[in-house]
């Protein structure tokens, strides 16, 4: 049985080994499904492993790389994605019940380009239904129910990338595709101590992907570091003709090398002062922290605030209306009560019924918004707040009749495409992951990267992880 | 103001958005405002308050509700018909937010249509002009 330390090499770290011939990827695969088979069940991480195209696939991996043609630093890596992205002649279910049984005979493009540079798949990650398309109010809202914190197994991962944070918490792949179209990588990544990119909207073509509200869907790694978000985004962006709102090939290709910071620029830093109405004091302590540390090589970082407005209102109805049009059939059908959740079941209904000039007022907003937050970033180059204001929450809590809070950031970042990461910046008292969160034009996601990846020169949270036994 | 208007609050704005959003962090902190959370059966069924509505806005929301009775009334239980009723007051004070949010006539929506060009067009059915307009038949 390998060190449980080679589960939580980055991907730099196992591509270097993998390089130099001092790691198979065979083995490496192969241990990685081991120890999926044994834990992914105690976290729901999966919604299936596929060890026989993993092994094909990293048999081929070693092979090429025998033969001296090393494809790059993914190959021979093992990774899982979310259940709602096509993977040629295996169940792909949305996370839920009517289409448990979904198989697709054509690869996702994500799927296509990890392929191309010998990526391993090992497995789909658990999702929660229909990303919550439908709306949930318990995080049990899965095929595969509630996915553990691997930190803390009586809190959930938050959602809708739930297994995705999983299977990266838990050191089950070397990373994970997730997807966001309100939250659903920040979220994952900060619950689950996981670096997670969330790229500028039409950089990741979301061809075979399942869609939600086409206007707001996005696809991005949840990995270990800035370094192999990076290295992962490098691999997945790029202009698709299958998915007409992918930016033209100079904006939406992306590349990465280590060297990337010899041609950094100076980044003028924002701290957000009204991303959130307060933060749970167990948060505010390593935000507070972090911010310490950013200060000291960032000297020009200024405190700054988002623009006001019914923002989350606008971005709620667009997300109800696409939603309500994507799943129109099930709506329709009534195979909506298949859904597992009781909010799921019946809110489907209610967004059917907004009026298109209700819409269109949205859409209106979000232009203005857009323009609004193109003001900002003429001061700075990136923003930053805490990910989310608190720490993973109690599987068993109640989402509707518990508190909530106000997330205006949530809402601007995705009704403008905004890339954002968020790390890893310290813990809690009782040993559960804070994360900070960078955000930057649409556009410039190196931006992000850059001021992540020197905040984690400089610290060692996203190092750490959870004791499994 | 206080801790306990913001706890109704903010509970009336979760559950619009529950409803409303999706693929998002439907967060429910325990403890961000110092509420005291004692286990599943304390949290589990106090239904959110209904939200105090105008009384337009409560027209356009009982005639929300009304359409999706009419439509698809005999699929819901009484219990989910309580539920939809209160979605559809939850998501009214949104709907009246954003419809008070001054915008212009030349305020353009972010609408963005990419007109489908000759190349990704599906070959066309239909004989290219150049071509002869019946090909020859083969005997």
């Amino acid at each position: 049985m390998p060190g449980e330390e080679l589960f939580y090499l980055s991907v730099s770290e196992l591509a270097k080994r993998i390089e130099s011939k001092k790691l198979s990827p065979v083995d490496l695969t192969q241990v990685y499904l081991d120890r999926s088979q044994k834990l992914g069940p105690r976290f729901n991480a999966y919604a299936r492993l596929t060890p026989e195209t993993a092994l094909e696939q990293a048999k081929a991996a070693e092979k090429e790389i025998q033969r001296g043609h090393y494809r790059g630093p993914l190959h021979g890596i093992p990774y899982a994605a979310k259940d709602l992205l096509a993977v040629k002649g295996v169940p792909t279910t949305w996370g839920a019940k009517p289409y448990a049984s979904q198989i697709f005979d054509y690869n996702a493009t994500v799927i296509e380009h990890l392929n191309r540079v010998g990526a391993v798949m090992i497995g789909k990650a658990s999702m929660i239904e229909l990303a919550g398309g439908m709306g949930y109010r318990f995080a049990s809202a899965s095929l595969q129910g509630e996915a553990k914190n691997p930190w803390d197994t009586t809190c959930w991962t938050c959602g809708s990338s739930s297994g995705s944070g999983a299977i990266v918490a838990a050191g089950l792949a070397a990373f994970a595709i997730g997807t966001e179209t309100w939250g659903s990588i920040i979220c994952p990544s900060a619950f689950c101590g996981a670096s997670g990119l969330r790229p500028t909207y039409g950089r990741v073509s979301r061809y075979g992907a399942m869609a939600l509200a086409p206007s707001m869907d996005k696809i991005g790694p949840l990995a270990r570091s800035t370094e192999d978000c990076a290295r992962i985004f490098a691999a997945i962006a790029g202009h698709d003709p299958k998915d007409r709102s992918t930016l033209p090939i100079d904006r939406a290709a992306f590349t990465y090398s280590p060297s990337i910071e010899l041609r950094s620029r100076p980044l003028k830093l924002g701290w957000l002062t009204n991303a959130w109405k307060s933060l749970d004091p167990s948060i505010a302590k390593p935000v507070d922290a972090a911010a310490r540390v950013l200060k000291k090589f960032f000297p020009n970082v200024k405190n700054t605030v988002l623009p006001v407005g019914p923002w989350e209102d606008a971005g709620g109805i667009i997300v109800a209306v696409e939603a309500a049009a994507s799943f129109r059939s099930l709506i329709r059908s009534g195979k909506v009560s298949e859904l597992s959740d009781p909010l799921g079941q019946i809110a489907g209904y209610v967004n059917e019924q907004y009026s298109a000039a209700d819409y269109l007022q949205a859409l209106k907003v979000r232009e203005i918004l857009q323009k609004k937050m193109e003001e900002l970033f003429d001061s700075f180059d990136v923003l930053i707040t805490a990910s989310q204001p608190v720490p993973a929450t109690p599987l068993d809590l109640n989402l509707e009749t518990g508190l909530v809070f106000p997330d205006p950031l949530g809402a601007i970042g995705n009704l403008c495409g905004l890339p954002a990461l968020s790390v890893p910046c310290g813990f809690t008292e009782k040993n559960l992951p804070a994360g900070l969160q960078f955000i930057a034009r649409a556009g410039d996601d190196i931006a992000v990267l850059q001021a992540a990846r020197t905040f984690q020169q400089h610290t060692d949270w996203h190092k750490r992880h959870p004791k499994l036994h | 103001m206080g801790k306990k208007q913001e706890i109704e609050i903010s509970r009336r704005e979760f559950a619009r958005r529950a409803a409303m959003i999706s693929a998002t962090a439907s967060l429910a902190p325990a403890n961000l405002w110092g509420a005291e959370v004692t286990g599943p059966a304390a949290q589990a069924q106090q239904p959110p308050t209904p939200p105090k509505l105008s009384p337009e806005s409560q027209t356009e929301a009982d005639s929300r509700l009304r359409v999706i009775l009419n439509e698809y009334g005999s699929r819901f239980s009484e219990a989910q018909k309580t539920d939809l009723r209160r979605l559809c007051s939850e998501a009214q004070p949104g709907l009246d937010r954003l419809r008070a949010y001054a915008t212009g006539n030349g305020d353009e929506p972010a609408l963005y249509l990419r007109p489908l060009m000759e190349r990704e067009k599906k070959p066309s059915p239909m004989p290219a002009a150049a071509k002869p307009a019946v090909a020859p038949k083969k005997p």
